[in-house]
Order: structure tokens, then sequence, then C-alpha cells
């Protein structure tokens, strides 16, 4: 049969961004494919070379536009390593707070971003609604819906608004209640399954071959490796929840361990606010000019756990400058977006491309930074 | 033993390490020689750090070389591994660990193409990755500049403001007025 070249994307195909996935197709199975990066670059290591590091907090949330806030803690841990800052015991719990709701926005995102492969928007809709109540929270908690700068190094920029335990909890109660009918709507939905399971296999020596992170690993390997277990920032130590895992790794289960950690992150949630003790938020980075502040000379490596694995920062300072001297982004989704599609998603079928994808967790701004 | 002493011992007595800084317990840095690397990565492998995580490199220019970094987890025993060393600035070549971590493939493609370091091994490393039709040098180098290769690529652009009626469209408050007097005329309160 004769071979065909098909393109997926880039026009934004649903929340996968613009990277486009070229796939050379007989019949429509895809015999070989690879990722065309490239349309979201904007120079973000180069930018923040020629930033302070004060600008920078504004610049970095940019990276990834879905999840803008584990970047502010990743380059807030960075700077902290390497200054020696002890960051209040409030602020801990507080960017805990911050990082799990903005989990379970990611999730329901992407949960309900299946939802457009697959012809059910009902889905998305619903999971949509959803996102938008914890947006509002945000709002009231930071001033922005998306790009929130909150989580700053040395602390968080400000208290919690008053009353805004309230408003977190109904959210929680509501979004708890309805737990059930999103299983049903989604994998539990008999026109669901037989696009789902036994699909987008990834076995564990891929996992390893790739160096995959986050949810991919853990459906394959069947062990915790979260990086919020393995190695604790904040305070996750002394919180307590589980990871949840798989030894049987098809798209139905990833997404099915989606969900089960979304339940997970509202017990965190809850468990922030019970906990948080009273005091400050924030410790100032320096004595001097407070725009214009350094950082002591070195190299770390700073990582967070993503909704897509492991995400980090690599930064290198100078000792002098108000510029950092080298800052890296380490992509959740580096491994398997590039050489992932090249190597494994031959095979697979045209329609499934894209859910494999969103299942695999591909996310391009962080791709091309 | 801690998992950062485990490591510190395991590599300092087979290679030379010129620098060790342990940052927290969680993870260590080494600087070592660039033909050491290849042997340590292997070691550190068959020892369980099996996921290569980030690989880049650094631009020192004021010493005419360029460091780079090689970061490896192990998720058995939490620490994460800075592996760096320092090539020569000029035809910097490193030859490449896809034999080792074949994961590498596209980060050494990235390096190549923002740093201009060569990979010899890699098959894929010269092809463009994310920078189309690029004709500078590789921009990551601290002596590229992007404002001056944004003078000279692209014309300024202009920006002229005229505030001239030119279709004699009466102004957005005539309209308003106009609209407001006709409505006041359809109730019968105004001739």
């Amino acid at each position: 049969m004769r071979e065909l070249k098909l393109f997926l994307g880039p026009q934004h195909p649903g929340m996968h961004g613009n990277a486009s996935v070229h796939m050379f197709v007989e019949g429509d199975i895809i015999k070989r494919s690879y990722l065309l990066p490239g349309m979201l670059h904007r120079g973000f290591e180069k930018g923040m070379e020629r930033h302070t590091w004060v600008n920078n907090i504004s610049l970095i949330p940019r990276v990834c536009v879905v999840e803008p806030d584990i970047n502010e803690m990743a380059f807030a841990m960075g700077v902290e390593k390497l200054a020696n800052i002890e960051v209040p015991e409030r602020a801990h719990y507080i960017r805990m707070l911050i990082l799990e709701l903005a989990r379970i926005s990611i999730h329901l995102m992407a949960y309900g971003g299946l939802g457009g492969p697959t012809g059910n928007y009902t889905l998305m809709y619903h999971a949509h609604a959803d996102r938008n109540t914890i947006l509002n929270i945000f709002e009231k908690i930071t001033g922005h819906r998306i790009y929130h700068q909150y989580i700053v190094p040395g602390g968080v920029r400000k208290d919690l608004p008053v009353g805004i335990e309230k408003d977190i909890h109904a959210f929680l109660d509501d979004l708890e209640s309805r737990y059930s009918e999103y299983r049903a709507l989604g994998i539990e939905n008999p026109s669901f399954i037989p696009r789902l399971k036994d699909t987008i296999m990834l076995p564990a020596e891929v996992v390893w071959e790739l160096g995959v992170t986050g949810i991919g690993m853990r459906s394959a390997v069947n062990k915790p490796y979260d990086l919020r277990k393995v190695m604790p920032y904040a305070r996750y130590d002394q919180i307590d929840f589980e990871v949840p895992v798989s030894d049987y790794s098809d798209a139905r289960c990833r997404v099915d361990l989606k969900l089960k950690e979304l339940v997970q992150c509202i017990g965190i949630v809850r468990q922030c606010l019970a906990k948080m003790p009273k005091g400050d938020v924030r410790v100032p980075m320096s004595k001097g000019q407070s725009m214009r502040w350094t950082v002591p000379k070195g190299h770390v490596y700073a990582c967070v756990e993503s909704s897509r694995g492991e995400f980090g920062y690599y930064m290198v300072s100078d000792g002098k400058s108000v510029h950092p001297y080298r800052v890296g982004v380490r992509g959740a989704s580096f491994p398997q977006g590039l050489l992932g599609i090249e190597k494994y998603m031959p095979g697979t079928r045209i329609d499934d491309a894209a859910m494999w994808i969103d299942t695999m967790g591909v996310c391009s701004p962080e791709i091309d930074r | 033993m801690t998992n950062v002493n485990y490591v510190s011992e395991l590599l300092e007595r087979s290679f030379t390490i010129n620098n060790k800084e342990v940052i927290d317990k969680h993870q260590v840095s080494f600087e070592v020689e660039k033909q050491d690397v290849h042997q340590i990565l292997s070691v550190l492998k068959t020892e369980g750090w099996i996921q290569l995580s980030y690989l880049s490199a650094i631009d020192w220019i004021d010493e005419n070389e360029f460091e780079l970094v090689y970061i490896l987890m192990n998720w058995e025993r939490p620490v994460h591994i800075q592996i760096r060393t320092r090539i020569e600035r000029e035809n910097a070549t490193m030859n490449s660990i896809m034999p080792i971590f074949e994961g590498c493939k596209y980060y050494e493609r990235e390096v190549h193409e923002f740093f201009g370091i060569k990979f010899p091994g890699n098959p894929d490393h010269e092809k463009q990755l994310i920078l189309e039709n690029w004709d500078d040098m590789p921009p990551m180098r601290k002596d590229f500049d992007p404002r001056a290769y944004s003078d000279a690529h692209f014309a300024k652009r202009e920006y002229t403001t005229d505030f001239s009626n030119l279709n004699n469209e009466p102004s957005k408050q005539a309209k308003r007025n106009e609209r407001k007097n006709r409505t006041l005329r359809f109730k019968g309160g105004k001739k």
C-alpha cells in the first residue's frame, strides 16, 4: 500500500500546544512518525540570562502554559538551595496548597481534554467548569487566574485572604460528591472503554529506556516513584497521602491513575488547611536593594513532581552578577514527546495518535521553551 | 551510610574527582575529567542510576571552555548526581553517550543546536530540531547578542498614530446621543 504523509498539528489541537507530529501512514496504521517542535520556541533560557533574578519570577510561569505553578516552585527551590534560605513554616503549607489545587486543575483539564479525540464533549465541559472554580479561588488568593507569580524565592508573595478556607472546602466537597459522576462519564463509559483499553501500551522497559517519569512510570513499574514521597520537598513528609500505582500500563490505566491522584490531592489540600500554622509567609532575599539581589555561586538542580513527571530547573550562578549565569529547564515530557513519538508511536492507528499524545502527557511548551 | 556517601566512595575509589560538592542530602555534584565520563556513567548505571534526567551545557566564555552536565537519578536510592566536565570551546566535541543512555538522543541534538558542540556517535545530532533555518552562530553561546541579530534580520516597525477622521464618520459620542434621542422619540418623550 502507498505510504502517505499526514500532519497532526501545528494548529492548536485542543490542549497539546502548537507542535506538529509528522506521520507516514499506510492505510490507517502509522509507519513512521516524528515530532516537529519549534512553533512555541520563545527563547526562555536565553531570556533568563538577560533578566535579573527578580525579573525572572514573572518570566518563568510562562514556560508551561497549563501548569505554571511548578515553574515558580522549582525556581524558588533552586534559589533557596543556592542561597541557603529557610522558608517560614506557614509558607511551606501555602505552597503545597497552591501546588495541589493546581494539580487538581491540570488533571481535570487533561481528563476533560480526552473528550476531544474521543468525541465526548460533555466530559470536557464539566471538567472545564470545575477548573474555572479553581481559577476563581486562585484569583482570590493571588490576584491572577493563570500566571500567579505567587511562589517567590523566600516564601510566598502575601498571606492568604481571610475566609478563603470556606471557598476551598465548598469546592472540594462539591468535587468529591461528583467524583463518581466523572468516572461514569469518562473511563467507565461503555463508549470510552474500547478506545482506551489495551491500546497505547507503555511497558516498564520502555519507561527506563526513554526516561519517562510521573504517571507514565508509576503505571508501568508498580512502585510509588513520586518525588513528593522519594525526596520530599516543602512539607510533603508531614502529610499523609498515597501514590496510586499499577503494573499494566494501557491508556485506560493511566487515565485511571490520574483520577485516583485527584482524590489524593483533595486529601492533601484538606490536611494543608488543617495543619497550617500561623506566622510569617516570607523572608527577604537580601539586606540590600530589594530588586537587585544576587545569589551565591554554585550549580543546583531543583525538581518538583508535576502532573507529567519530574520537572526541574538547572541553575548556575556566578555569584557576582544580578543575572543568572545559566538556567536550563528539564521539561517533564521531553523524553516521551521527542524520542517516544519517534520510536513508539509507529504501530498505532491514526485516530489514536491524539490520544497517544494526551495519555502520555506530552506538553509542547515545555519541550520548546 | 547515607546515599550521598555511598556514591562518593564509589566514584572516588576509581576515578579522579577534581571537585565534589554536596548540595543537600538528595543531591551531589562531581567535576571529572573528560575521558572518564563514559566509564563513570556506565558504573553508575550498573549501580542503579538508570535514569538520565537532564543533559546540557554551560558556556564559560572567560575561560574559553564549555561545561557539560549530566544529571542522573536513581529511584531506589534517591540521589540526583551531577557529573560535570569541561571541554575546549574551539571545535567542541564530546563522544555521544547513546550506547549507555539511549534517551540522550534528543538532549544531545538540542545541545548541538544551541551551543554547537558535536556529538560523534549520535546519528542525528546535526539535524535541525527547534530553530528552523538558523543562519547565525549557536544562540546560547554567550557572545551571541539577540538584539544585534534582531536588528540585522528584521525591519524596525514604525508606529504611526493617526486620529484624523478619514471617512467623515460621526464620533462615538454623537452616535450614542442619536441612539438615545431615537429611543426617547419612540417612547414619545421628545418630539
